[in-house]
């Protein structure tokens, strides 16, 4: 609201103008969107299939929507992670589905709110009954399946992040990436916090964190040892009859670790069944993507 | 023998006051009685001889020049003395070519003159002098001719270090800088420069530039810097923009001195868009991330005007052109032209004409990047639109263009009964156009379709000239437009260096 209102004969005489219009200009390249389009972080060069994308986390997404049953969803990796709500991948891109006014081209989901749209599309009563427990066969494996999350989601992913290879000196030179120097993503699911890698006493700020490599990778190779006992020879992890969410997590976890360094991936592919169940569920997550069309 | 009480009419008569004024006024005296009128009288009188014995040296000695001005005299040698900053090699390379031009004709007083004050002009020019003085001495050295002489330079350096701190307002923007300036930083007047500055939209920058001169006539510099900045674009863009860079370039001729300046530039630039807003429109979060750039360009800049803010006569032109693709993530072709043209047609009133027009040619076969596009309309463009509210957009989001133009018709008068007030009337029309370039269709159809489609407004205004930013309040209408312009109906307040 402004200060100073302007007078209503005075905003009937704006009203007026302009005396004529032209037609809106459109963007150079927005099209109309016609499907369900999931913004992932680009997939490895080496993969054979092209569209499971070489992030972790997007490809939780990606197994989560296909092990719901959805198929037909496009993937696209031309935007940047920083154009993403938050800044982080993956984003959901949905047509407008007619119940609310919403922008022409879609609406642009944060990857908390993609259950919530799998949900809307699930019209299944049966698939609905299923959800109550998530999937588990009994909530005694619905309350293990967090002890196996947070077990992915720190051992295995602090095992992962150690073995990324860092940046080259001239890519962080040249990086102008916003703020993303100031969180280190190891530090944010380890426990306790790191030390800092400048002495506490120190007259320069603390910076970086002082991993404890061996430390991680030993709780890495139990866990994998852990993960594969537990699946043993069953279709689905904990004995599920249907896919979970913990199987998308397995799979996201497994298939990264598949196409890593040899250190870590060593652990994965010694055991045969944890390699054949990630085969048999790359099948089913890829066929339910397809590259957007450009 | 004089008898008392009678005078001796022989004898001079002796004095008795109350004695009266005999003096007749030949020259404008004041009368006694008002001694400060005196004083000036006196003083005047003083300046008056003193000024009419200058002149008469003068004369005289033109006289004594003028009558030897073709006696054989050679430069023995040239001294430069008071400069202990500057390289002897450095001051070799001004004095050398004037000395050679000099010792190549007649060796007379005369050309002796002449190549005295292109030496010191020319040492002026290097800007690292505060005061250069001149001698003409008999020659020194024992080996020299018969009349030969020996120029001898007096000169005070200026001070090297320069600090300054200052706040400005300007294009739509304020900010606060800080500026360290190292002259004379190898001997050679050179130039260091570094700027660091905060502001609200753009919201920190720094520039380090190292400029010297390249010729030894100083018509052509050279410059070395790196920048990086960063832009708040949410007010238009829903985001911010990162840049750092490197530039070099050389500049030569000056843009109001015969055929203008010309710059060549080549830039290496990572630009980078990100922090989006939560409202930011798909299309713009599509461009985010980090592109680089790697690009030569040519400028060339003509200016007669008068007075860059309120000018009443001459006419400015420029034409820049870019070609990016020597690498990185953009390949384009970019030509862009301004001109102005102002012209007093009554006393106090005088009438200005603007334009603008780019063009930017993708030579990939992709759409050209955020960065790259051209992004028109506001206060110092087209006027009664939003700042960078014409052309393509998605939601609130300006997405920029690949061609524009813009033109801009204002005539300007003082205030009735108040010629000096520094606040003017002025009265505007205003038309451009923002548009994408299709490059499977004719690029002479684009034009015209550009062209024929112009977004209008007219208005009316007050100019206040606050040195050297130009600050506008304006009303007005936007008269045609696209849907998807953002107009600006009513007032409208403007503050910037270069307007339509």
């Amino acid at each position: 609201m402004s200060l100073f209102p302007v007078p209503t004969p005075l905003l009937k005489v704006f009203a007026l103008f302009p005396l004529y219009s032209y037609p809106h200009i459109e963007p150079p390249s927005k099209k109309p969107l016609e499907e369900p389009t999931l913004w992932i972080a680009p997939p490895c060069a080496d993969l054979e299939s092209g569209v499971l994308s070489s992030d972790v986390d997007c490809l939780k997404w990606q197994a989560y929507l296909a092990l719901k049953g959805l198929v037909g969803i496009a993937v696209e990796w031309d935007v940047s992670s920083q154009g993403a709500i938050d800044k982080k991948l993956p984003n959901l891109h949905v047509p407008l589905d007619g119940k609310i006014p919403e922008p022409e081209d879609g609406s642009l989901l944060a990857a908390s709110m993609i259950p919530s749209w799998v949900a809307d599309r699930l019209t299944s009563t049966d698939e609905k009954q299923v959800d109550a427990l998530d999937g588990y066969i009994n909530q005694a494996a619905k309350d293990e399946s967090l002890a196996w999350t947070t077990m992915l989601e720190t051992r295995v992913r602090a095992a992962l992040l150690v073995a990324k290879p860092p940046p080259s000196y001239l890519q962080s030179l040249l990086s102008l990436t916003y703020g993303d120097h100031d969180t280190d993503p190891l530090a944010s699911i380890t426990t306790p916090p790191l030390p800092p890698l400048t002495g506490y006493s120190s007259l320069v700020h603390p910076m970086g964190s002082r991993v404890n490599t061996v430390a991680v990778e030993s709780e890495y190779r139990e866990a994998i040892s852990a993960l594969a006992e537990r699946l043993g020879t069953d279709k689905w992890f904990l004995g599920s009859e249907n896919a979970t969410v913990l199987d998308a997590l397995l799979f996201a976890y497994i298939h990264t670790i598949l196409h890593s360094k040899d250190s870590i991936r060593v652990e994965v592919t010694r055991r045969v069944n944890l390699v054949a169940w990630e085969w048999r569920v790359r099948g089913v997550v890829r066929a339910a993507f397809h590259k957007a069309p450009k | 023998m004089t008898t008392p009480g009678i005078e001796d009419p022989t004898q001079t008569p002796s004095l008795k006051p109350p004695l009266q004024s005999t003096a007749s006024p030949r020259d404008n005296e004041p009368y006694a009685e008002d001694v400060q009128k005196v004083l000036k009288w006196q003083e005047g009188r003083i300046a008056r001889r003193l000024k009419g014995e200058y002149e008469s040296a003068v004369v005289h000695l033109t006289e004594v020049i003028n009558s030897n001005l073709h006696t054989p005299i050679s430069v023995s040698s040239v001294r430069v003395e008071g400069a202990p900053n500057t390289r002897q090699s450095f001051i070799g390379s001004l004095i050398r070519p004037i000395l050679s031009e000099c010792t190549s004709g007649p060796q007379d007083l005369e050309s002796v003159l002449h190549t005295t004050r292109k030496m010191s002009r020319r040492l002026h020019e290097t800007d690292i002098f505060k005061s250069v003085e001149v001698r003409i001495e008999e020659a020194r050295h024992v080996m020299a001719d018969a009349g030969a002489v020996d120029l001898v330079f007096k000169t005070r350096e200026k001070g090297r270090f320069y600090l300054n701190t200052s706040t400005e307002l300007g294009n739509e923007e304020g900010n606060a800088s800080a500026t360290a300036r190292v002259r004379n930083v190898f001997g050679g007047a050179e130039t260091f420069e570094a700027n660091l500055s905060m502001g609200t939209k753009t919201r920190r920058s720094f520039r380090a530039s190292l400029e010297a001169p390249l010729s030894s006539d100083l018509a052509t510099r050279g410059e070395l810097s790196a920048y990086g900045m960063e832009r708040d674009n949410t007010a238009f863009a829903s985001s911010f923009e990162t840049l750092r860079g490197l530039k070099a370039s050389v500049r030569t001729g000056s843009s109001n001195r015969g055929l203008g300046m010309h710059e060549i530039t080549y830039e290496a630039v990572i630009r980078h868009i990100g922090a989006f807003a939560p409202v930011a429109s798909i299309s713009m979060r599509r461009c985010a991330g980090q592109t680089t750039k790697s690009a030569i360009s040519h400028t060339w800049t003509m200016d007669s005007r008068d007075d860059r803010i309120t000018a009443t006569r001459g006419h400015y032109a420029k034409f820049y052109q870019e070609l990016a693709g020597l690498g990185g993530d953009a390949a384009f072709y970019k030509v862009e032209s301004e001109a102005q043209i102002s012209r007093s047609i009554w006393p106090g009133v005088s009438l200005s004409w603007g334009s603008r027009a780019g063009l930017l040619w993708s030579l990939r076969d992709k759409p050209s990047l955020f960065s790259d596009r051209f992004q028109l309309g506001g206060p110092t463009s087209v006027r009664m639109f939003r700042h960078n509210g014409l052309g393509p957009r998605d939601g609130s989001d300006s997405l920029g263009g690949d061609i524009f133009w813009s033109t801009g018709l204002s005539i300007l008068s003082s205030i009735p009964q108040k010629p000096h007030w520094p606040i003017k009337i002025h009265g505007f029309v205003n038309a451009g156009r923002l548009d994408n370039v299709d490059q499977s269709r004719p690029l002479t159809s684009t034009i015209r379709d550009t062209l024929t489609r112009p977004s209008v407004s007219v208005g009316l205004g007050l100019v206040y000239r606050f040195d050297p930013v130009r600050v506008e309040v304006n009303f007005g209408v936007p008269l045609v437009a696209s849907k998807s312009d953002a107009s600006r109906k009513g007032l409208q307040v403007g503050m910037g260096l270069e307007f339509l």
